[in-house]
């Protein structure tokens, strides 16, 4: 089932002193696809997103992005590899403008580069131009046109989810990792938001890894879904599969004795 | 003609408020844009002056290419401090800053041989033979005053400091715009996000630390064409701490607050030498020197108290968290 996949992990461990965070997690995601990684509080969702994105290190195994390794890549060269990912608090860039917030995902803009600024002068300029009509229409997307010229730091928590979100669109990622996109997201704008997951998977042909409390949104939205529990994958299949598994039943509820 | 109403003693203290403004406008640029806390500023101050004398009277190569390169090895030692630290969290970062810029005044007192050691650079091509390294710079004045008409070296002094201030502050305004310096904002802002968005935040502050450093090369350079002599007591800590309370004075992240942070700590710092009058002139003119430092001390604690975005700054980024 990993030939074809976009993003596999494989094994990996991290501990924290003596407790085992992640403790041999694999999984794997399709590319195209809607994957969620649900699981109880403490189960480990968000140090495998940190280790998948770069910002820890696992003590074991391997992840592959498109077949390749990244486990030892600085998690900015993660990002130009194709694989974004947003955080479970909202990460405005408070001093900057909503629109500023946006452009700087840009991938490749010579201006962001010293020799650029200085050198390729016009290059810069166009890219810039076209960076802030696209950071526009990704702001349309996410209703946050009207503020496009205030200071990120000005939004509501709910606003700052929506921010990120077109942020990490911006980037033009091949797979996406959403840490709790609907968190604070009021419930009219959550059903917006599926619907851009969703528009973007079906038309541009995305892939997303979620961490989601959210299970309604998680059955409706999923191709398929990962649950895990202290640090370990327990189970692995469509809405339809998990819905039914014991498993996963008792390690949200606890097993009966 | 009392030193108040004298034009000369204002135009030195508009000299020394220049130079402490292209020193200053690397910190902006270092903490103000990138939120580096560079405590060790005046090393690289240190390492312009010293470089540009050290070239100027031991090598042929003559004033300018020793300025050149005075402004070249202070980028370089930004380069080589960062290195090894700039990953390290800010607050470390901070520490080592500290040490670094007393290692560095510590090696201009001890390398006798290289710096004129304490002494200063008049020992620095051995002593008993007085040495000087601002011959071209006194005949780049006389020529300049001589195609200007104007006389004073003070006035001189004041226009051409002025003049690469305002060009260098010109320059930095300009790069802080391009999406470049937008980067820089938000590694200042969050460099974890910075990073999630593909940029390469070491790279960044490296570049940041280099520039700062190299203004502050720039100023050393002219503090030692002002004075035509220093020693390695003129780099004390100190001295990164006022540039620090010139940007805060200003306003953070502001670069236009650097020449009007530096003009009013200028103006207090020579200002103060006036107090002539009572209680002041129960005060030796040693203990009157302390006063100012104590004055200035207070204009901060007000100016965090009512006004902590600066005299330039916007109150509301201030309260974003």
């Amino acid at each position: 089932m990993s030939a074809g996949a976009i993003l596999e992990v494989r094994g990996v461990v991290r501990s924290f002193g003596g407790v085992r965070a992640v403790d041999g997690a694999s999984f794997a995601v399709a590319p195209n696809s809607i994957t969620s990684l649900i699981g109880p509080n403490g189960a480990g969702k968000s140090t495998l997103f940190n280790i998948i994105s770069g910002f820890l290190r696992g003590e074991a195994g391997v992840v592959l992005l498109m077949g390749r390794e990244i486990q030892h890549l600085a998690p900015h060269r993660i990002v130009g590899a194709g694989l974004v990912r947003t955080f479970q608090t909202a990460r405005a860039l408070s001093r900057l403008s909503v629109l500023d917030n946006v452009v700087l995902a840009a991938a490749g803009h010579p201006g962001e580069r010293l020799s650029g600024v200085l050198l390729r002068r016009r290059a810069a300029r166009e890219c810039e131009r076209d960076a802030r009509e696209r950071a526009s229409e990704l702001l349309r997307l996410v209703r946050l046109d009207r503020h496009a010229g205030d200071l990120a730091g000005t939004l509501s928590g709910g606003q700052r989810k929506l921010l990120d979100f077109a942020r990490a669109l911006m980037a033009e990622p091949r797979i996406l990792l959403l840490d709790e996109p609907m968190a604070g997201v009021s419930p009219p704008l959550r059903a917006q938001l599926l619907e851009h997951i969703l528009h973007q998977r079906d038309e541009l042909g995305m892939t997303f890894l979620l961490v989601e409390h959210d299970l309604d949104v998680v059955m409706r939205a999923s191709d398929r879904i990962v649950v895990m529990s202290a640090g370990a994958v327990i189970a692995e299949g469509t809405p339809g599969e998990i819905r039914g598994d014991q498993r996963v039943v008792d390690a949200y509820l606890g097993s009966r004795p | 003609m009392s030193a108040v109403t004298s034009g000369e003693f204002w135009a030195f203290v508009a000299v020394v408020a220049g130079i402490y403004t292209i020193f200053a406008l690397g910190v902006q640029v270092q903490f103000g844009f990138s939120g580096l806390l560079n405590f060790g500023h005046v090393a690289f101050m240190a390492i312009g002056a010293y470089t540009m004398a050290i070239v100027t009277v031991k090598t042929g190569l003559g004033m300018w290419v020793g300025a050149l390169l005075g402004v070249l090895a202070a980028a370089a030692a930004g380069v080589l401090l960062g290195l090894p630290t700039l990953r390290l969290r800010s607050d470390y970062f901070a520490i080592v800053t500290i040490a670094f810029g007393e290692i560095v005044r510590y090696v201009a007192t001890n390398e006798d041989g290289l710096t004129g050691g304490s002494q200063g650079t008049i020992n620095l091509a051995g002593s008993g033979e007085a040495t000087q390294y601002n011959g071209s710079w006194e005949r780049f004045q006389s020529w300049l005053g001589g195609a200007l008409q104007i006389g004073s070296k003070d006035v001189l002094m004041l226009l051409v400091v002025w003049s690469a201030a305002i060009a260098l502050l010109y320059a930095c305004a300009a790069l802080v715009r391009t999406p470049w310096g937008r980067v820089l904002k938000s590694i200042r802002e969050d460099e974890d996000a910075a990073a999630s968005l593909g940029k390469n935040v070491f790279v960044y502050k490296l570049q940041s630390l280099a520039l700062g450093a190299a203004l502050a090369g720039v100023a050393g350079c002219f503090y030692a064409w002002q004075f035509s002599f220093f020693s390695p007591a003129d780099f004390q800590p100190l001295l990164t701490f006022f540039a620090w309370m010139i940007v805060i004075l200003g306003g953070v992240g502001r670069i236009w607050a650097v020449p009007i942070g530096s003009v009013v700590f200028g103006v207090i710092f020579a200002g103060t030498r006036f107090f002539d009058f009572a209680p002041f002139s129960y005060l030796d003119s040693a203990e009157r020197a302390y006063v100012r430092l104590i004055l200035i001390g207070l204009v901060m604690i007000g100016l965090v108290l009512f006004r902590p975005q600066g005299l330039l700054g916007r109150r509301e980024e201030m309260l974003l968290e």
